[in-house]
């Protein structure tokens, strides 16, 4: 029921997580946020397990703050990224695995680019340039597939395949987007979550935006 | 007065001082010298070799992959090189853990670890070795040469109390005085890397005890940039290349070039 | 389901003249759903070997790092690059490690070792995921296409292979067998090792 999404663009990226908090046929509460700020460049959306998501979030979000407190600069990325990759993979091989589901979207000051990474409760993780988590994946990525254009060039051979992305999107592309994803899982998601939080990292750092 | 509070590690003297500290500092100023200068776009060390003469066999250090004879100067990682001082046994524990620790930071952030974590990471082990434990502190000074994106070229200097702090030029060893004022007066903010390494050598010549200055006696490092990866690069030099390099100074002294005048 | 189709993915080794080559898909999925179609599983270990780990993705990346690791380690005591057959028996005892809590991984290394007369002789191995090691001459695969991987490369497989006949075969072999596999494909990429270079390409292959 938990759904999350986050795209890549000209300079940002735009993560967002549904609201609803809910235990079995219940909405507990329509306002959650699930989207964790870091560090100045860095937001994270986790789902997952209740109460495992929130622990682990919480205990990212301090370690990463306290390396930051100790080194007198922040992780970039992909550090971050490793730190938290390498938590979830050793938790999982230990007495009560954490099972939290997460989407962790930076901007790289030092290479002046957006970073995301899909990271899901095994530790598997890859650097993707729109990801999702949740049944809500399953009708987003294939839209993301056809609507975010680029050409992928990799080691010189230019490959078009019917896949595209843009890394050029302007903010305004990028969430209408989103809009359009939303839309998708609102219609064909038998519970859909009515409220999704958006949020926005880029250069300036991380603000949350209105739909 | 110092006999009953100097054998043991974790107690205070009555005047404040830790003596093992001290006694361990003193076993390093007798050890060879390493000097460290921090250039704008470099970092250069030289160190001085106790353990020298005809029968060591240097056979494996000639061709080796990261040349040296391993007595004064390691590679840590790929962006901090480390010169040490002191007891050699106590150097070669505090080097395997100072490789161990660079590689559990790539391990966990997937990133080369900054010099001053590397610095602060062997200096709490070493202070923990100064208050608890009963076990005597390391008789070791550290030099740390090296790169991180952060802070670009930093030079550090430990000791065995588990104090660091980051330096502009200085010396650990033997005759690190004479050595530090001479690098205090020469030393230029902006100095670049080829200067540095003359003002290294030149520094050297200078302190060491040895009449011959070569590659018998001499290590010699440095730490730079690739100018095209723009990732950092530790050269320690071959013995065939500090020869060249003291040749192209001016400063190889054989024995025969000492004896010569005397005729 | 079983643990090691989680994420899909397959490898290839094979033995050239003086040259190896190594391949694999680029797919990680979420049992059906695609999720990247950059997922790398072949990594250097040094100039001369590459580590191809097909399996569950986290661990991928877990052995990825713990190799480099004890290479790096390795490398910078005995200041020399380590052997392939090393490796290989590095890569073997690790997994035993963890016997009764395995990787879900069955590495492949292809790589070139040194002759004592200084030439350099072509090298591939393939473990279980608890470090059974098997020196092939010919080729291993492994991975969710692994059998349809043998099918192909039994028959396209030839002794003494120039680096670009090498190239062909091994291409030819990955692209259709992973065609054949719903968890492997979305790309493919080929490395092949010579003893003066080493030559990557990415595969035109099916995106389905």
């Amino acid at each position: 029921m938990e759904t999350s999404f986050a795209i890549t663009g000209k300079g940002y990226v735009i993560v967002a997580a549904d609201t609803t908090a809910a235990r079995s046929i219940v909405k507990m509460k329509t306002d959650e946020d699930k989207i964790k700020a870091l560090g100045p460049h860095l937001l994270m959306a986790y789902s997952g397990e209740p109460g495992d998501t929130v622990q682990f979030a919480e205990y990212v979000e301090r370690n990463i703050r306290l390396y930051q407190i100790r080194h007198h600069y922040s992780l970039r990325p992909s550090a971050a990224a490793s730190w938290v990759r390498r938590s979830l993979a050793e938790s999982l091989r230990s007495r009560h695995p954490y099972s939290v589901n997460l989407l962790l979207g930076g901007y790289d000051e030092a290479s002046d680019e957006p970073k995301l990474y899909w990271i899901d409760y095994l530790g598997t993780m890859t650097e993707v340039p729109f990801g999702a988590h949740g049944y809500g994946s399953y009708f987003a990525l294939s839209l993301l597939d056809r609507c975010v254009k680029k050409y992928l060039v990799i080691s010189g051979a230019l490959i078009c395949h019917s896949r595209y992305h843009n890394p050029d999107a302007t903010l305004e592309e990028g969430i209408e987007t989103l809009k359009r994803c939303i839309d998708e899982v609102a219609k064909r998601l038998i519970v859909s979550p009515s409220k999704y939080k958006v949020k926005i990292v880029d250069k300036d750092g991380v603000r949350e935006i209105e739909l | 007065m110092a006999r009953r509070y100097d054998s043991r590690t974790t107690i205070f003297s009555p005047e404040g001082r830790l003596y093992q500290i001290e006694y361990a500092m003193e076993a390093i100023s007798h050890a060879g010298t390493v000097l460290g200068v921090l250039a704008k776009d470099g970092v250069v060390l030289a160190a001085e070799k106790k353990v020298t003469g005809k029968l060591l066999d240097l056979a494996g250090a000639k061709e080796g992959g990261y040349g040296g004879s391993g007595e004064k100067i390691f590679l840590l990682n790929s962006n901090v090189i480390g010169g040490v001082a002191g007891l050699t046994a106590d150097a070669n524990s505090l080097i395997n853990y100072a490789r161990t620790a660079a590689q559990k930071h790539l391990l966990t952030y997937n990133d080369d670890i900054p010099v001053e974590v590397l610095a602060q990471r062997l200096c709490d082990m070493k202070q923990g070795y100064t208050q608890f434990g009963g076990l005597r502190p390391f008789g070791v000074s550290l030099l740390y040469a090296g790169y991180d994106p952060h802070y670009q070229f930093q030079l550090y200097h430990s000791d065995p109390s588990g104090n660091y702090s980051g330096w502009k030029a200085t010396c650990i060893g033997a005759n690190n005085g004479t050595a530090q004022s001479l690098l205090k007066q020469e030393y230029k903010d902006d100095i670049e890397i080829k200067d540095a390494i003359s003002l290294v050598l030149r520094v050297m010549s200078k302190t060491m005890d040895s009449t011959t200055l070569g590659s018998e006696k001499l290590e010699f490092a440095v730490l730079t940039l690739d100018p095209e990866t723009k990732a950092p690069k530790a050269k320690i030099y071959r013995p065939a290349e500090i020869d060249a390099l003291l040749q192209s100074e001016g400063l190889k002294k054989d024995e025969d070039a000492e004896m010569k005048p005397a005729q | 389901m079983s643990i090691m189709e989680n994420n899909g993915g397959s490898v290839i080794a094979m033995v050239g003249k003086e040259c190896v080559a190594i391949a694999c898909d680029l797919r990680l999925g979420n049992q059906a759903l695609g999720v990247s179609s950059d997922f790398q599983k072949i990594f250097p270990v040094t100039d001369r070997i590459f580590l191809g780990l097909p399996g569950l993705g986290t661990d991928v990346t877990t052995l990825k790092e713990l190799f480099r690791f004890r290479v790096n380690m390795y490398t910078i005591k005995e200041e020399r690059e380590i052997e392939p057959e090393t490796f290989a028996h590095l890569v073997s005892s690790t997994l035993y490690e963890h016997r009764f809590g395995p990787y879900f991984i069955e590495p492949v290394m292809a790589g070139l070792s040194k002759t004592p007369s200084g030439g350099f002789k072509p090298f591939i191995a393939a473990t279980d995921l608890i470090g059974c090691l098997n020196f092939a001459k010919d080729f291993v695969v492994a991975g969710t296409a692994s059998s349809k991987l043998f099918g192909v490369a039994e028959g396209l497989w030839e002794p003494d292979l120039e680096p670009e006949d090498l190239f062909e075969t091994i291409s030819q072999t990955i692209m259709n067998a992973v065609d054949r596999d719903a968890y492997s494909g979305w790309g493919c990429i080929v490395h092949v090792i010579t003893k003066d270079q080493i030559v990557t390409r990415t595969l035109k292959a099916r995106m389905d």
